[in-house]
């Protein structure tokens, strides 16, 4: 009866129930994704903070072995040679931002029986946090306690909450900060993922009273021995160059926008091309989405209204989507880029064929926003950084507008 | 009937003693996933009982009446009636398969000849008429003995048709169908205390029903978010007030529950009570949520409390007293460090349901390896009982079990990691005025009686 109680184990446990519920009889059971929709966030939580830990511990280590290298005057050497990521253009620090050098073992694989690519979206759902946690500091949500703990990224020394759940994690002394970007250049220590891991408080995610990270104004110095990354202001306007260098080539992903899923919202009866995990017209809506070309700054939500199919014909329904698209003040795209999604058609829709894995990826990216209330709601893709990697362009989309469960109802 | 319960001192759980009546059901090793019960209920008076089960159907046992000649057969439930009450169906505008699987049953009172019934699956209520026909007209004019016409010029005389008695047959005819008014999986039905209305529940929504009206329904709780993002909670029982036809309750995913009154408005958004006992924040898990999430709330006889379960314990509430319940009452505490486990099975997102004793003193509900559990309020006493088909001999009395959790494991005692957890105790029924328990154990219903003294 023993199981493994940690939180990597239970992630993927949650996801693959998740998965599963698509093809139960009877439709998707709302209660019981919500309480597994739980599991997975303290999970999460959990696994996120003592990563960042990790991290935090082995940040330490190396800059105390560069100031001894630097004291002695030795030629640096590559930390970072032992890279379990391989994808070429990965940065030395980013992949040591992986899943797999996280945890601090190599052996993190074998004892993992997970396949590679959960471990894989993984790493791709803390890249997702992260990116809340630059759009909470730039926006301070008005509930959840990722907001106080999106002030946290610079200065003093780490520090883990006490608090239960609550693991407002500041990045080391001294370390490099949002904005900066993880370029594979320097042989010094990594920098760390900018800012702190959300603190993503139980159970009430609006009780930020829970939630003491102690907020700190951005676009701090960062560190020396990683200036040689290029621009260090303020976190979004740099964060493209993280996250540019963060994510595998875009090959890795397959094709932007490719595959397509369609989900129906069940009481508004709204269809919605989602494609790749995340919305097409939100994709393309952002300015750089590689695909569509340049579009609206915003998410373009509201503009997205022309993508969704009502599911009868004539009947415009309040969808559930404007209230998102109040907030963002989103001008209407042009009509090109929005061509794609007019081949998006009801009639076409298929189950989603795609192996496991993109499934599993889809759904970690929706998790990754949708764990309700926790993350902000604030879309602010104007102020994204411009992914080069559609698969970003949907994380970020979907950070905002989540809606699990409706993408939940057409799995 | 025989056994206390009747009138006077009632006697509580634990002064009686359960015997084993019967057992309906198939003995064979392999359930047929059609065959295991959902849903379990007596009606006003007790000689009734319903079962639905995953198939669709739904079999009423009748109490036979106590027989001088037949002493031995002190009241034992046959088979009345069975019927298909809900097919499988499958949504096309929504891609959507939906179960046939009966999730409740409840009883309308009596006040005909006829019994009538609410059954639900995930989206429909449909009402039944139960019905006995004993007797059949003979002697027709119009028609001969085999219902064909009769040639109207070969009519040369006329008279008038007679009854004559005729096996009993039981007919079960649809009176009422509820249809397309829930989104979300129905969760529960409760009839009130009115007796013309009743309400259902799903995830998000609570409707108002007329008995005879199916085109309308009145959405009288939401808890739908505008942006289902932000979605939190999600309702997971309702029920009537016994005497009061405004109040009603329903409990939450989140482990609160709230009491609300028709009368302060139109929708009952915002509650009248709100019951939540705070969380320990000493215990908290990563399954906190799951195992805090209210699987049954149940009003008392007497209106006075309610009874909400939970996974690990059972609670009794005072409706005067919103901060903490009266009494809480562990279930199966054991099972506390298993929960991962639990989770990895899905064991833990079972949904046991909990009942009253007819005179209140006593609570039951079930738990697993085919265990229930019964507390008597009075004594303050519980115990833990087994329904299987190794205690089946007629009228044998039930032996308290007990659940070892340490390493030192006493005889007869079963140690946690023997449990079983595929045979579990979900739905309990307790006749309303006497003692006799049905107890659905998957596919099987045992029956026990309180043993005369």
């Amino acid at each position: 009866m023993e199981c493994a109680l940690d939180a990597q184990s239970l992630i993927s446990i949650s996801l693959r129930k998740i998965h599963s519920s698509r093809t139960q009889r009877g439709g998707i059971k709302l209660h019981k994704n919500l309480l597994v929709s739980y599991v997975l966030r303290n999970a999460r939580q959990l696994y996120l903070s003592e990563r960042y830990a990790e991290l935090y511990r082995r940040q330490q280590q190396q800059q105390q072995q560069q100031q001894q290298q630097q004291q002695q005057q030795q030629p640096p050497h590559h930390q970072h040679q032992h890279l379990a990521y391989a994808a070429p253009g990965i940065p030395a620090s980013a992949a040591d931002f992986g899943p797999l050098q996280l945890g601090g073992c190599g052996d993190a694989e074998a004892r993992e029986p997970a396949p590679r690519h959960q471990l894989h979206q993984l790493h791709q759902l803390h890249q997702l946090h992260l990116q809340q946690q630059l759009h909470q500091h730039q926006h301070p949500a008005p509930r959840g306690c990722a907001a106080a703990a999106a002030g946290a990224p610079a200065g003093g020394a780490g520090a883990l909450s006490e608090l239960p759940g609550c693991a407002a994690l500041q990045p080391p002394h001294g370390a490099p900060h949002r904005g900066q970007p993880l370029e594979p250049l320097q042989p010094g220590p990594a920098p760390l993922p900018p800012p702190a891991p959300a603190a993503l408080c139980p159970r009430d995610p609006r009780a930020s009273a829970a939630c003491s990270a102690p907020s700190v104004p951005p676009g701090a110095a960062p560190q020396a021995a990683a200036a040689a990354s290029p621009s260090t202001s303020p976190a979004p306007a740099s964060s493209p160059g993280f996250y540019r260098g963060a994510y595998p080539a875009p090959s890795d992903f397959g094709v932007h926008c490719s595959s397509q899923t369609t989900v129906l919202d069940l009481d508004t009866h709204v269809v919605t091309t989602v494609e790749n995990g995340y919305l097409h017209q939100d994709c393309c809506a952002s300015a750089h989405c590689p695909c569509c070309g340049q579009g609206a700054p915003g998410p373009g939500l509201a503009s997205a209204a022309g993508c969704k199919r009502k599911y009868y014909p004539g009947q415009e329904e309040e969808d559930d989507d404007d209230e998102d698209a109040g907030d963002l003040e989103a001008e209407p795209p042009g009509v090109a880029p929005f061509a794609p999604c007019k081949r998006a058609r009801f009639e076409d829709f298929c189950p989603d064929s795609s192996p496991d894995a993109s499934n599993i990826s889809n759904l970690i990216s929706i998790f990754g926003s949708g764990f309700s209330g926790l993350v902000s709601r604030q879309p602010d893709s104007s102020e994204q950084p411009p992914p080069l990697n559609g698969q970003l362009c949907a994380k970020q989309a979907l950070a905002s507008l989540g809606a699990w469960t409706r993408a939940i109802v057409a799995f | 009937m025989a056994g206390a319960g009747g009138g006077g001192c009632p006697a509580g759980a634990n002064d009686l003693q359960w015997c084993f009546s019967q057992v309906k059901g198939a003995i064979d090793e392999d359930v047929a996933e059609a065959d295991i019960i959902s849903t379990v209920e007596f009606n006003y008076s007790g000689d009734l009982l319903a079962t639905g089960d995953k198939g669709g159907r739904v079999v009423i046992f009748q109490r036979e009446q106590e027989n001088k000649s037949r002493p031995h057969s002190r009241g034992e439930y046959n088979v009345y009636s069975t019927f298909q009450s809900h097919e499988p169906e499958f949504d096309y505008l929504k891609s959507l398969e939906i179960e046939e699987k009966i999730n409740k049953i409840r009883w309308l009172p009596q006040q005909n000849a006829a019994q009538f019934l609410l059954s639900t699956n995930d989206k429909t209520i449909k009402l039944w008429k139960i019905s006995e026909r004993d007797k059949r007209a003979e002697g027709y004019n119009l028609k001969d003995e085999d219902g064909r016409l009769r040639d109207p010029f070969r009519i040369t005389a006329l008279r008038v048709p007679i009854l004559k008695p005729m096996d009993l047959m039981v007919e079960a005819s649809p009176r009422r169908i509820f249809a397309n008014a829930h989104t979300y999986h129905i969760n529960s039905i409760s009839v009130n205390s009115d007796h013309e209305t009743y309400l259902s529940a799903d995830d998000l929504r609570i409707n108002l029903w007329h008995l005879e009206i199916t085109d309308r329904s009145f959405n009288i709780v939401d808890m739908k978010p505008a942006n289902m993002e932000e979605l939190t909670e999600v309702i997971t029982a309702a029920e009537f007030h016994p005497h009061q036809c405004n109040v009603f309750v329903h409990s939450s995913s989140k482990g609160t529950t709230r009491l609300c009154d028709m009368r302060s408005s139109a929708l009952c958004d915002t509650h009248s009570k709100f019951f939540e006992e705070p969380e320990d924040p000493s215990s908290r898990s990563f399954f906190s949520e799951i195992i805090s999430s209210i699987s049954d709330v149940k009003f008392s006889h007497s209106g006075r409390y309610m009874m909400t379960r939970d996974y690990l314990s059972v609670k009794v509430w005072d409706l005067n007293m919103e901060s903490r319940p009266v009494e809480t009452h562990q279930v199966h505490e054991y099972l506390r460090s298993k929960l991962c486990s639990l989770y990895e099975n899905d064991c833990i997102f079972d949904k046991f349901e909990c009942c009253w004793s007819g005179s209140d003193s006593a609570i039951m509900t079930g738990s697993y390896n085919n265990f229930f559990r019964m507390f008597d309020r009075n004594t303050r006493r519980d115990v833990t009982l087994e329904a299987s088909r190794e205690n089946s001999k007629p009228r044998a009395s039930l032996k308290p079990r007990k659940v070892c959790t340490g390493a030192k494991r006493k005889r007869d005692e079963i140690s946690v990691d023997s449990l079983d957890f595929s045979k579990k105790i979900l739905h309990t029924a307790w006749h309303p005025a006497g003692n006799v328990i049905a107890v659905a154990a998957t596919n099987n219903l045992y029956i026990f009686q309180d043993k005369v003294n």
